[in-house]
């Protein structure tokens, strides 16, 4: 994944572009709609009030069992009592907030004409969204802590975390390119 | 009885001052570009970057930092924002311990 050697860059006064390989593009296509899919409710849990369901109120107030899940959906408060109630009103308003970025980011890849993603300011933050929620979920997986990158960087070449550890380190290159550009000072 | 009774109106006061009596705290992930956390505080709060780098270096270094106070309904709205954008974030009573 060496092709893309810019990441995204400013065109213009408001819009963004990345020049994607098709390895690239399937790679983050990939990465995306697991992320869509790791988000979709909780079906045996959603109330049967049609009403409560219509407003985003669901029956469950517990933290998700997945470690994936509940770091991209944390508890709000450190009282057990506050965060279940916030939870019960708001998570499932939350998940179809991350899915809309990611669904936003699979548009912009789906439709890239030569490999080529423009976005504007807008889709730049769901594209950022996105690919944190993707960070965040393989940062769980490879227990990234704050020691940690030295052991991920020497991990044998046949671990398959070591390929794990490649698309997240390129995924977080990708990001900072894009931050870079939305804050003009990139050089 | 008075002391009873200045307890009561200190706290209705608290309720209904503009003493902002609750706060959203962003706490450190090792995932989170620094660069990213950040950008968020400055596209959430408007902050402007001198000030968005400042609250992400004290995440960074003290592991937690204060990035807005309000009423609790502002607050519980900054959390949800902060979840949005992946960011770790709780929201509490001003006046207790964090």
């Amino acid at each position: 994944m060496k092709e893309n050697e810019h990441g995204f860059f400013r065109h213009g006064d408001s819009a963004y572009l990345a020049n994607f390989s098709e390895a690239e593009r399937e790679v983050l296509i990939n990465l995306v709609e697991q992320i869509i899919e790791l988000l979709a409710e909780r079906v045996d849990h959603h109330s049967d009030d049609p009403l409560a369901a219509m407003v985003g109120i669901t029956m469950h107030d517990t933290p998700p069992d997945d470690e994936v899940l509940l770091r991209l959906l944390p508890n709000a408060y450190a009282d057990q009592v506050d965060a279940s109630e916030f939870r019960r009103y708001t998570e499932s308003t939350l998940r179809q907030k991350k899915q809309a970025h990611a669904l936003a980011m699979r548009m912009h890849l789906m439709s890239a004409v030569d490999g080529i993603v423009e976005v504007d300011h807008d889709g730049a933050n769901a594209w950022l969204g996105a690919m944190n929620d993707v960070r965040l979920a393989l940062g769980v997986r490879l227990k990234v802590e704050q020691n940690t990158h030295e052991d991920l960087e020497l991990l044998a070449p046949d671990d398959p975390m070591r390929g794990v550890y490649a698309v997240y380190s390129w995924l977080g290159w990708l990001q900072e390119s894009l931050i870079s550009a939305l804050m003009d000072d990139s050089e | 009885m008075v002391k009873i009774k200045d307890k009561i109106e200190e706290e209705l006061q608290a309720i209904f001052s503009n003493d902002a009596p609750w706060i959203t705290i962003v706490w450190d992930d090792p995932v989170n570009l620094m660069t990213y956390v950040t950008y968020v505080l400055m596209e959430l709060f408007g902050y402007n970057k001198e000030k968005a780098h400042e609250l992400m270096m004290k995440v960074h270094t003290e592991g937690k930092a204060v990035v807005s106070s309000g009423s609790r309904e502002e607050m519980e709205h900054d959390v949800a924002r902060l979840h949005e954008y992946g960011l770790w974030a709780t929201l509490q009573r001003g006046d207790q311990a964090i």
